[in-house]
């Protein structure tokens, strides 16, 4: 599948902001899913200097400083993304064992389960406390797949919380998530990260993008027409696997990625530093991503 | 008394040979002085034989001399006002720590090895972690430390050393060798107080530092100077600067002084700001480019856009400049990863990976909790272990097990078994004693040594020397900056007289002050400066009239209640403490002592002296710097006199109430002195001129509208001109000149339009125009006259085509068209001062986050 992203980001400032300072992740990264296959950042007003890099996750990075006097922001990201695999079902008896999953990490001195182990610790918004333990460990047996229990996992928070833009914002913490077992795509997936974590399993948090419009005879799923948050867990063997618990589902074709990190901070789409601008900046976000023709893409 | 530091006293001490000074240790203590066989150790003979020669009482009053010292350079003043949260006095005890040559190489070359492989370490960490995939280090030894700063992937300095500064604590052990403690390898602090320590004890026992052949330590900083200039990415002469929280406390004394040392423009977070991918000093010729920043603060706080959001310390978007390599930073964002105890007990390994062999320099003991032994040994042992978390910035503290009930211990290891990863453990190491010179005898005190190391050319040089700290008891105990443990020179010294280093290339400070001179200021200095001009003249005027009131209101002539009543309003509007006397009753003026003394000391009513002085004072402390050491002395004095003024004032205004302003007058005029004599004729100065002589243009004025413009009798009328020419110090000068014209018209002339006499307001006038044209400004070909320019021609012109007939002439009881010209004046002043201060100083706008506060909603 071929998808064309299009990422919207606009602040309203109440009053004047005379110059700004800004990191953006606002790009689909490579995964072994996906290739980015071009991409375009356009900021209104003009920025002074602008700066692409790739970060410590791997993740695309877009840095820009704004000298001209300006009331508005606007970020646009248009990319075009592949998407490698296609949607299958996941075999759930096939793999490691949960009760396996500690002795590797420790023994396996590979590239990559050396840098999984970084998704164990804790990190700026997520601490893998006991209550978040205790949610978990029905799910977790030492005889069954760790496929099987993260998906057993995933299920379980789609069915037991509910999906209320009301509840959070950005600073409310997992603890009050899961207490009232409400929130939004966002808090489903630091939870699920810190549950992962506590059970000893390596998670990344995702930022990424879902399809805007439903299949034929599908329902539209949620978290479409903003940007979207699931997990991805180490699977020894196997690489990092992402489920996606608001939608109790695979990411598959329809998940694009954006950047992979320890949890949101590492991977907020525009963070940075602005002055002046007045009380309480209003921001828009609209995201729109729409399939393309494979014949019609380039 | 003789002086302490004549051979005289050093004779008389010999004579009275006082057996105070001898120096025991008490059995179970370590000892640094002496040998096995409990002998003196060689390096320490010379000093403890001075010592006792020269006896407990000359020794208590070098120690006085040392205290006045570190009193009159700053170095230890108890803060004033408003803000009381200033650090502790610093402290330098008499007696220095000394360190035999032989057994300082030993130190030094292992302090060299761990610099280098520390370097390598930081490297390895933000490149190619080859540590962590080798095995040698455990990944989550890096993963979970809070100074692992991610956004510092793959940044590097240019030449072989990512770390440029290194400092080591250190404790001697019972075998004589060396144990570290700690690593410090952010801004490592306190290497200018012991320039300074150093400093003091040379002046302070001039002989004994000479002959003990101690090494010197100007090549360090040298060093220091010239790594930093190596750093510039420009091909120009690098601008270099030391980055300081600011605020007021001792940290501030040391990064002044170490800023005039070096050489380098002291700037805060406010002097900085990133444009077009640089990082520019705001300075008043406009934004100069930065190459190197020297940074005093820690590195999570130096960038808001993409380290600790909330910081108010750093500049935004620094971080980013830096990893284009426009800026180079020392030590670089993210060393702090290096200060991870951690690695103290994986050192040894890493030393073998990266080095091929163990480090000679041991490291204190330590366990990591996350290690399923090291737990284990934790859990059974605590109460022999310190638990330290393993990031300073956690918000935990070290605790010492021993400290602890069980119920505590209980408590700590269920949180260490919640985080293991965030605690280590270490052993309590007996630390060395050494004498110290306390209650008139010499006594031991265990010691910590921190040591300063700094990268240059292939390898790393030592400061010879360091901060020792010692314990404010024998025995065990935390020492440390904060606790404000006292300090000690370090003295290494040498068996042979040191060979003078090459005077060609030693850092002169002179050189650098006259360097100074020649870089740009921060704007923020300069308008302190100016501000310090302005209150230093608004108090100065105050002062002086207030003194003029209290003699003729004390006079053996009474005066008339009109005269008193326009007296008294006139100190109102002179030190704008509206309203005061303006609209008072006639019960205040018949006793407005209480009133008085609140003009005086209340230090909350603005424009109360000691309000005006504390806002001078204030203004002194954030251009430091640039004061000398004659001007620190004064504005100490000032302090004290402040502080003396509640104890003077006490009893009321009883008798001669003008000697208790006596001194404060001294001292600011001692001020003006300094400025006009050891002050370089550079921005800075010019600055201090213009506020000053803006501030005496309007306190004339406001003084000549007050006593002049009123009509009152004859007799009154005296009184008043009287009060005017010795409030202007121009009383001697009018009875020489009164020949045969009318008092008021002379007293005027003298006042307003003598330019011989400096302090008539035309002098002020024409002052500040001689200064306006030698300001930097954009564009130096121009013709036309700056707006500020305009105003004050506009001044000068409309006062030299007065005519004081005229002005003095009038039928009602007010001189109208006198108050008329100096309301002119006054309002081209303001103007004046508002154009200088738009045009030089910084206006800043608050910086906030942007806030994201809409996620995954639809």
């Amino acid at each position: 599948m071929r998808f064309r992203v299009r990422h919207i980001t606009r602040y309203k400032y109440a009053s004047r902001v005379s110059h700004c300072y800004n990191l953006a992740n606002v790009v689909p990264r490579d995964t072994d899913r996906q290739d980015c296959l071009r991409n375009r950042v356009t900021i209104s007003p003009q920025p002074a200097v602008t700066h692409k890099r790739i970060d410590y996750f791997g993740n695309k990075a877009y840095h820009f400083e704004i000298q001209k006097p300006h009331t508005e922001l606007v970020i646009t990201a248009d990319s075009e993304v592949q998407i490698k695999n296609r949607d299958h079902e996941l075999d759930l008896d096939l793999g490691i064992a949960y009760g396996e999953v500690g002795r590797y990490l420790r023994k396996h001195n590979s590239r990559q389960a050396i840098q999984a182990r970084e998704f164990l610790l804790n990190s700026p918004m997520i601490e893998s406390t006991p209550a978040l333990a205790d949610y978990a460990r029905p799910s977790f047996e030492p005889g069954r797949t760790l496929k099987s229990c993260v998906s057993e996992l995933t299920s379980r928070i789609f069915s037991e919380f509910t999906y209320d833009p009301a509840f959070s914002t950005i600073a409310t913490p997992l603890a009050d998530v899961l207490e009232h077992r409400r929130g939004v795509c966002q808090d489903f997936a630091h939870l699920q990260v810190g549950c992962l974590r506590a059970m000893g399993v390596p998670a990344k948090y995702v930022s990424g993008y879902i399809e805007t419009l439903p299949r034929p005879g599908e329902e539209k799923l949620v978290g479409a027409d903003a940007t979207h948050a699931w997990v991805a867990y180490f699977c020894p063997e196997e690489g990092w696997v992402e489920f996606d618990p608001t939608n109790n589902t695979l990411a598959g074709s329809q998940h694009i990625v954006t950047a992979f990190g320890r949890d949101y901070v590492d991977v907020t789409p525009v963070k940075g530093v602005i002055f002046g601008g007045g009380q309480a900046p209003v921001l828009e976000v609209s995201v729109d991503v729409s399939p393309l023709e494979e014949s019609l893409a380039v | 008394m003789p002086n302490p530091t004549s051979p005289l006293s050093q004779i008389q001490g010999q004579a009275s040979a006082a057996p105070g000074l001898e120096y025991h240790v008490a059995a179970g203590l370590l000892d640094d002085v002496h040998a096995g066989d409990g002998g003196v150790k060689p390096q320490w003979q010379y000093l403890l034989n001075s010592l006792r020669d020269l006896g407990p009482q000359a020794l208590q009053e070098r120690d006085q001399k040392i205290r006045r010292i570190l009193r009159d350079d700053g170095a230890s003043y108890n803060l004033y006002g408003q803000d009381e949260t200033g650090g502790a006095a610093w402290e330098l005890d008499t007696v220095p720590y000394i360190i035999g040559s032989e057994d300082w190489a030993r130190i030094e070359s292992g302090l060299q090895e761990r610099a280098e492989l520390l370097n390598l370490i930081l490297r390895d960490f933000y490149g190619a972690r080859t540590l962590l995939r080798q095995g040698v280090l455990p990944a989550e030894a890096l993963y979970c430390h809070g100074g692992f700063l991610r956004p510092c992937q793959g940044m590097q300095l240019p030449g072989e050393h990512e770390l440029i500064l290194h400092a080591a604590d250190m404790v001697r052990l019972a075998d004589g060798s060396m144990c570290v403690l700690s690593d410090r390898t952010q801004a490592p602090s306190g290497a200018g107080y012991v320039l300074e320590n150093r400093t003091v004890m040379s002046r302070v026992f001039p002989s004994l530092y000479r002959d003990s052949h101690v090494h010197r330590l100007a090549s360090y900083f040298q060093r220091l100077r010239l790594k930093l200039s190596s750093l510039s990415p420009s091909d120009e002469v690098p601008c270099i600067v030391l980055l300081t929280p600011g605020g007021n406390n001792e940290a501030r004394f040391e990064h002044a002084y170490l800023a005039n040392y070096l050489g380098l423009p002291l700037v805060q977070s406010g002097d900085l700001l990133v444009r077009n991918g640089f990082l520019w000093m705001k300075s008043l010729d406009g934004l100069t480019r930065v190459d190197v920043v020297l940074r005093q603060v820690d590195d999570l706080y130096c960038d808001p856009v993409e380290l600790r959001s909330d910081s108010r310390l750093g500049v935004p978007g620094l971080l980013e400049v830096a990893r284009t390599g426009r800026v180079m930073i020392a030590n670089p964002l993210g060393s702090g990863v290096l200060e991870n105890p951690i690695l103290l007990k994986y050192l040894p390994a890493i030393g073998k990976a990266l080095l091929g062999r163990e480090p000679r320099l041991r490291s204190v003991r330590t366990y990591w909790c996350a290690d399923d032994a090291d737990l284990q040994f934790v859990s059974d042992n605590m109460q022999q272990l310190i638990i330290k978390p393993v990031y300073r910035g956690s918000g935990l503290t070290s605790v010492w097990g021993g400290d602890l009930s069980a119920e505590q211990r209980a408590q700590l290891l269920a949180n260490i078994h919640r985080k293991p990863h965030q605690f280590v453990a270490q052993e309590r190491l007996h630390k060395t004693h050494i004498p110290t010179f306390a209650n008139g005898v010499l006594e031991p005190r265990p010691a910590i040594l921190r040591t300063y190391t700094v990268a240059s050319e292939t390898s790393y040089l030592v400061l010879p020397g360091g901060m020792t700290r010692i314990g404010a008891q024998p025995g065990e105990g935390v020492i440390s900056m904060q606790s404000g443990s006292p300090s000690k020179d370090t003295w290494v010294t040498a068996s042979e007289p040191e060979r003078d280093i090459d005077l060609e290339q030693a850092p002169d400070i002179q050189r650098h002050e006259d360097y100074s001179a020649l870089i740009s200021l921060p704007s923020r200095v300069v308008e302190n400066l100016y501000w310090m001009g302005r209150y230093g003249e608004r108090a100065e005027a105050a002062l002086r009239y207030l003194r003029t009131v209290f003699v003729m209101l004390n006079s053996e002539q009474p005066i008339s209640a009109e005269a008193r009543k326009i007296l008294l309003q006139a100190i109102t509007q002179i030190t704008a403490t509206q309203p005061g006397f303006m609209e008072a009753s006639d019960a205040l003026f018949a006793k407005p002592d209480e009133e008085l003394l609140l003009v005086i000391k209340d230090a909350n009513r603005l424009g109360s002296i000691k309000s005006t002085l504390n806002s001078m004072l204030n203004s002194a402390d954030e251009s430091k710097e640039l004061l000398s050491t004659d001007t620190l002395r004064v504005i100490n004095d000032l302090h004290d006199e402040l502080d003396g003024l509640d104890y003077t004032m006490a009893g009321g205004l009883v008798s001669a109430p003008e000697e208790a302003l006596d001194p404060l007058v001294t001292a600011l005029v001692a001020l003006s002195g300094l400025m006009q004599e050891s002050m370089v004729r550079g921005v800075g100065w010019r600055f201090m001129e213009l506020g000053k002589r803006v501030e005496r243009a309007q306190q004339i004025i406001t003084t000549l509208r007050s006593l002049m413009v009123p009509v009152a009798g004859e007799a009154d009328q005296s009184t008043l001109l009287n009060t005017l020419l010795v409030s202007m110090e121009v009383l001697i000068t009018y009875r020489r000149r009164h020949r045969n014209r009318t008092g008021l018209e002379l007293g005027l002339e003298l006042v307003m339009l003598d330019p011989t006499n400096p302090r008539s307001l035309l002098f002020q006038l024409e002052a500040l125009q001689r200064h306006i044209v030698k300001l930097p400004r954009a564009d130096k070909t121009r013709g036309e006259l700056e707006e500020e320019e305009r105003a004050l021609l506009e001044a000068v012109t409309t006062l030299r085509l007065s005519r004081l007939p005229q002005l003095l002439a009038t039928d009602t009881h007010s001189r109208e068209e006198l108050d008329r010209l100096l309301q002119q004046l006054d309002q081209l002043l303001q103007d004046f001062n508002s154009l200088v201060s738009d045009k030089h100083f910084d206006h800043r706008v608050d910086a906030q986050q942007l806030v994201t506060t809409f996620w995954g909603e639809h």
